[in-house]
């Protein structure tokens, strides 16, 4: 009997009862017997040298069991440095504090409320150094935030840097195509503009928690982590143990949005347990989340060349990736981001620098969008500024220029199953672009806008996934990726029951541990669906061939009618048996040129994104009303149509946040401003547009799982762009600063009416 | 949070006596809503919370007399007061203004005389009670004194209470021929706390004004009457030009005592009051609002 098809349902999430009736498994809840609480005591200041701590009046107290700095921790782990890129965070400060907020101890006690309070007991004296907190001043600053780079040897593209000295700058990435200069130079009008964006934070409602237990042979890590896999990798290097004596284990998270990726609390909590000898859970307040990862900050200076025919024949971009003070994922991000930055456009001559800079600010890392927000927000500002200057409306512009399928991308990677032009269109004909429009009367203007984005997934990644067939015929897959919020347990068992013929409902989703469930590089970047849903597809074809086999030896002509029971039956004898399907998926790539950013392969699939938003402004006031939220976007085929489109909103809601509302205020010292959510807003219910629309064009991603790939960042990309676009079309002010409030709004009306407003 | 005591007396004269005027480490627990977030931040270490929960009667209730005096207890949670239909009936400007506070499970637990005695000038009641000409009613040790709510609120979140005296009600007195509105303005997320908030009171025969009571909120150190703007109006018949002079004459008297913060700029709010008074005014008069357009 053939079950009804399981990809293409809009099956409701496996896991939705269990978490609306409170019973779903988060580490947040994990308590172990003898489990003792790492409180930490964080640096005050931005930039400074340790002179001295004195612990004695918190080691004093009662129930108090340790207090550690790192001379504690080099006991065990004598280069206690760690990091996806670069080997450059210590587990505890070392002499140095670079950044407000850094932790520099760690107090244990049985009892949360007691570490807390001797937290406060222990004093830090510090020589204060001049900070650097200015993305393109860090870029030429005398003030260092390393003394030397220490790049970790995972990317290959990254090891010439070693050792280097007397720079900010972590990671510099080029890209040459065509001529740039003599475009320049030949063309009949020239724009350029620059614009920043803001640091921002994750805000996942379960904020970072892990727990660590250890014997002398192993350690096992409990955690809220996006990526087990790379976890039980660093604490092995850093350890110089063996991975199979580093266990590895999460349940679903709370949120991650790239806040919980690559390495956390983990080398930490596995420190503190190996020195107490005792279980120990660090989790993070929402507060604490402030110092630990934020969205880069940005600036990115775009310059274009238009020929008669309203023709982009060249463009120019200078990209500096704010990265705090530890480098994280941020030299990816400025790469795998960096080359995308001129644009969906078909363009002859493109030159890009993309630079990632150390500062004295907290860590910046992947988030949601892993760095094309920033981007789209500049080159789709920059998009309708050239198209108002030639008075070309703005949806034919963008259809003059925009990159079409089988030709080149700017790294010269040839555009397939990328339906660009095809989202464009969509997104026009939703809003209904060639209608009049109205205007408004009075002092609130209406006005509306469009912005269209793309990304790259990141590669070379892989992805290793079981599936396991039981006696009974009932089927679990074992797979590394992390279920946060975004439906991946449904879309793996979708997957697995497509091929296996069985409900979706019925299969059953292993979650991550490292001794049971294979490798997986990460939960990031829109990844999963692609790598991991192709991974689980071979696998549970490799369980299908298996069964077949199994059938076969069993005499059974080929499609005979026998359930899966019974196979195992006729063959053990009894219930009994195990059949493993196995599957890697790694797919094909070839580096960038490291002189010119050109590459043929420069990644597995494109994902593409577009916004449209009708919204009112006051002129009175600069207050803005969003009426109408329109995101339209590739998805290939999508394997869940209902939870595609709510990944679609909710990342056009969180954009929306960063757009509107949310932004982490630095005084000249480097102090957080806003460190509470009374002061850092994000939005809530009465935020939100009157009308939400999320759609997806009929496409097919060839090499994808059926048809499908990555959503989670799409509904981002034009978000902050289409905002700011409206905004110029209702009150005919341009801002090139996130957030868009309202006093800002307000300002740029009054400044471009000759009569600005008083500073305070 | 390091442990401490908490006690739950079932009368006011115990929860009276189990206030210490000389500890500031021992306070009176309501709704939480503001204690918790300072006990949260290390700003606030409790030796003793005195919770007023377990209070019933007067503290706990809310009526309305028969001359339309509104006696609202103390312990009143925000929520009720939302829906209290003697509230709709006395002062519907109330429930309008708590229709956008904070959310609805602050709402459910945060009450009138927590409210009150923060002190905090950030909040969007008190103005509001101010243009009602409301009273507190307070009891310590020397028995019960009254205070406009006017006067509660002394500076900063510095109130007049002293530590061994609770806040027992509010009291509104009766509205005749009054027309109250109170406009939030948040410049942030639509749930923020407001940066500016103006309750108007005006009796008024059509657009012929006889009195004006016009309180700023939120943006000052403390509650402000807008004296000038409301002895220009008081027995004016107003039209567009009027209310535009009262948006400006409120803006620079209002002045020097509006603050920067987070929330925007001294300008940028000075030029909100004087754009939100015109349209309040606007609305509660029927006018049109259109003023000038910048
Ligand atoms: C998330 C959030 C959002 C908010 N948003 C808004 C908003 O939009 N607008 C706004 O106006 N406010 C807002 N608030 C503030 C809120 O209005 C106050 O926290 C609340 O009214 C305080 O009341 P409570 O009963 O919880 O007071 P508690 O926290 O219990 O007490 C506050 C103070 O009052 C004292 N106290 C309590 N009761 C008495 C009494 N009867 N007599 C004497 N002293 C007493 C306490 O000792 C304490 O010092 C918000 C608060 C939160 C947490």
């Amino acid at each position: 009997m053939r079950a009804a098809r399981q990809v293409g349902r809009s099956l409701p999430r496996l896991e939705a009862r269990a978490k609306v009736t409170g019973r779903a498994e988060y580490i947040h809840n994990l308590q172990l017997p003898g489990m003792l609480y790492g409180k930490l005591v964080r640096s005050p200041i931005a930039h400074g040298t340790i002179r001295r701590i004195d612990a004695e009046a918190a080691r004093a107290m009662a129930g108090v069991h340790a207090v550690i700095t790192s001379a504690e921790v080099r006991q065990i782990i004598p280069s206690p440095y760690y990091g996806p890129a670069f080997h450059d965070q210590p587990i505890l400060a070392i002499d140095k504090v670079r950044h407000i907020g850094e932790p520099v101890a760690a107090v244990l006690a049985a009892d949360a409320a007691i570490a807390e309070a001797a937290a406060q007991l222990v004093t830090v004296e510090y020589d204060e150094l001049p900070g650097i907190f200015d993305e393109v001043e860090a870029a030429t600053s005398p003030v260092l935030v390393h003394e030397a780079l220490k790049p970790a040897g995972t990317f290959a593209d990254l090891k010439h840097l070693g050792g280097k000295r007397g720079t900010n700058v972590a990671l510099e990435f080029r890209l040459r195509r065509g001529d740039v200069e003599r475009a320049f130079a030949a063309a009949g009008q020239v724009f350029e503009h620059s614009f920043r964006s803001q640091p921002v934070m994750h805000t996942p409602l379960e904020p970072m928690v892990a727990l660590a237990e250890a014997t002398e042979a192993s350690v096992t890590i409990h955690t809220a982590s996006q990526s087990p896999s790379f976890v039980r990798i660093e604490i092995a290097r850093l350890l110089g143990w063996p991975e199979n004596r580093v266990r590895v284990r999460t349940a679903y998270l709370g949120g991650g949005f790239g806040a919980k990726l690559y390495i956390k609390l983990e080398a930490l909590v596995t420190a503190l347990a190996l020195l107490a000898r005792r279980p120990v859970k660090v989790s993070l307040t929402m507060e604490e989340q402030f110092y630990t990862i934020t969205r880069h900050a940005c600036t990115v200076r775009i310059k274009s060349a238009v020929d008669r025919d309203g023709r982009i024949t060249a463009r120019r971009c200078e990209v500096w990736w704010n990265g705090g003070a530890y480098a994280d994922i941020g030299p990816r991000v400025t790469q795998k981001s960096g080359f995308t930055a001129a644009g969906p456009y078909d363009i002859e001559n493109v030159a890009i620098d993309s630079v990632a800079l150390y500062t004295n600010r907290p860590p910046a890392g992947a988030l949601r969008g892993f760095g094309i927000p920033q981007l789209v927000w500049a080159y789709e500002s920059h998009t309708d500024l050239i198209a108002r200057a030639l008075a070309l409306d703005p949806v034919e512009f963008r259809r003059r220029n925009i990159l079409r399928e089988g030709r080149p991308q700017a790294t010269g990677t040839v555009m397939r199953d990328a339906a660009i032009a095809a989202v464009l269109e969509r997104l026009a004909q939703k809003l209904e672009w060639g209608r009049p429009f109205e205007r408004g009367t009075g002092p609130v203007k209406r006005g509306r806008g469009i912005a269209l984005g793309f990304k790259a997934s990141i590669s070379p990644t892989a992805s290793v996934a079981l599936v396991t067939i039981a006696a009974d015929g009932s089927c679990a897959v074992q797979c590394g990726t992390v279920d946060m919020g975004q439906g991946s347990d449904t879309a793996m068992a979708q997957i697995a029951a497509e091929v296996l013929n069985l409900p979706a409902e019925s299969v059953r989703i292993v979650h991550p541990d490292t001794d049971v469930t294979p490798y997986d590089m990460a939960t990031l970047g829109s990844r999963s669906t692609f790598h991991m849903g192709n991974a689980v597809k071979r696998a549970a074809e490799d369980a299908r061939d298996k069964l077949a086999a199994l059938a076969a030896e069993l005499g059974l002509p080929p499609g005979a009618n026998v359930e899966i029971a019974e196979l195992f039956r006729r063959r053990y004898g009894m219930q009994a048996g195990t059949i493993i399907g196995t599957a890697s998926f790694l797919p094909s790539y070839a580096p960038p040129d490291l002189a010119t950013g050109l590459t043929d392969n420069a990644t597995p699939f494109w994902m593409v994104g577009a916004t449209g938003v009708e919204l009112e402004v006051d002129s009175e006031t600069g207050r803005v009303r969003l009426l109408r939220l329109v995101t339209v976007a590739d998805v290939g085929t999508p394997l869940n149509p209902r939870i595609v489109e709510t990944q679609l909103s909710g990342a056009a809601i969180m954009q929306l946040g960063f757009t509107l509302l949310e932004s982490m205020e630095f005084d000249r010292d480097g102090q957080l401003k806003n460190p509470s959510f009374a002061d850092y807003k994000i939005p809530g219910l009465g935020d939100l547009p009157a009308r939400i629309e999320s759609e997806t064009v009929a496409a097919s991603q060839h090499s994808g799982p059926f048809g499908a790939k990555g959503v989670g960042e799409s509904g981002t990309f034009g978000v902050s762009p289409a905002i700011a676009n409206a905004i110029h079309d209702a009150v005919g002010v341009r801002l090139t600063s996130l957030p868009l409030t309202p006093e800002a709004i307000y300002r740029a009306i009054r400044a471009a009416a000759g009569d600005s407003l008083a500073e305070e | 949070m390091m442990p401490f005591d908490l006690v739950e007396p079932g009368t006011l004269r115990e929860a009276l006596a189990l206030l210490d005027p000389e500890d500031s480490a021992v306070r009176a627990f309501a709704g939480g809503t503001a204690l918790m977030l300072m006990m949260k931040s290390g700003f606030f270490r409790p030796k003793r919370l005195v919770s007023l929960n377990a209070l019933a009667g007067d503290v706990a209730s809310l009526s309305l007399s028969p001359t339309g005096e509104l006696r609202i207890g103390a312990m009143v949670r925000l929520a009720e007061l939302e829906r209290a239909p003697e509230i709709r009936r006395a002062a519907p400007v109330i429930a309008a203004a708590l229709r956008r506070h904070s959310n609805p499970r602050v709402r459910n637990v945060a009450t009138v005389g927590g409210n009150l005695a923060h002190g905090d000038p950030h909040m969007d009641l008190p103005p509001v009670l101010i243009a009602l000409g409301a009273e507190v009613e307070i009891e310590g040790p020397a028995g019960r004194r009254r205070l406009p709510v006017d006067g509660l609120v002394s500076g900063y979140y510095e109130t007049v209470l002293r530590g061994d005296e609770l806040i027992v009600a509010a009291i509104v007195p009766p509205q005749p021929r009054r027309r109250a509105l109170y406009v939030k303005c948040t410049t942030r997320a639509a749930d923020d706390w407001p940066a500016l908030g103006l309750a108007l009171s005006l009796e008024a025969d059509g657009a012929a004004i006889r009195a004006a009571t016009i309180v700023l909120g939120a943006a000052t150190e403390r509650p402000m009457r807008l004296a000038q703007a409301e002895s220009l109006l008081a027995g004016r018949t107003a039209d567009a030009a009027l209310i535009g002079e009262a948006g400006r004459v409120a803006a620079a008297e209002a002045a020097a005592a509006i603050i920067a913060d987070a929330r925007g700029s001294s300008a940028y709010k000075r030029r909100l009051l004087e754009v939100e008074l015109r349209r309040a005014l606007a609305r509660l008069l029927d006018l049109p609002a259109a003023g000038e357009t910048r």
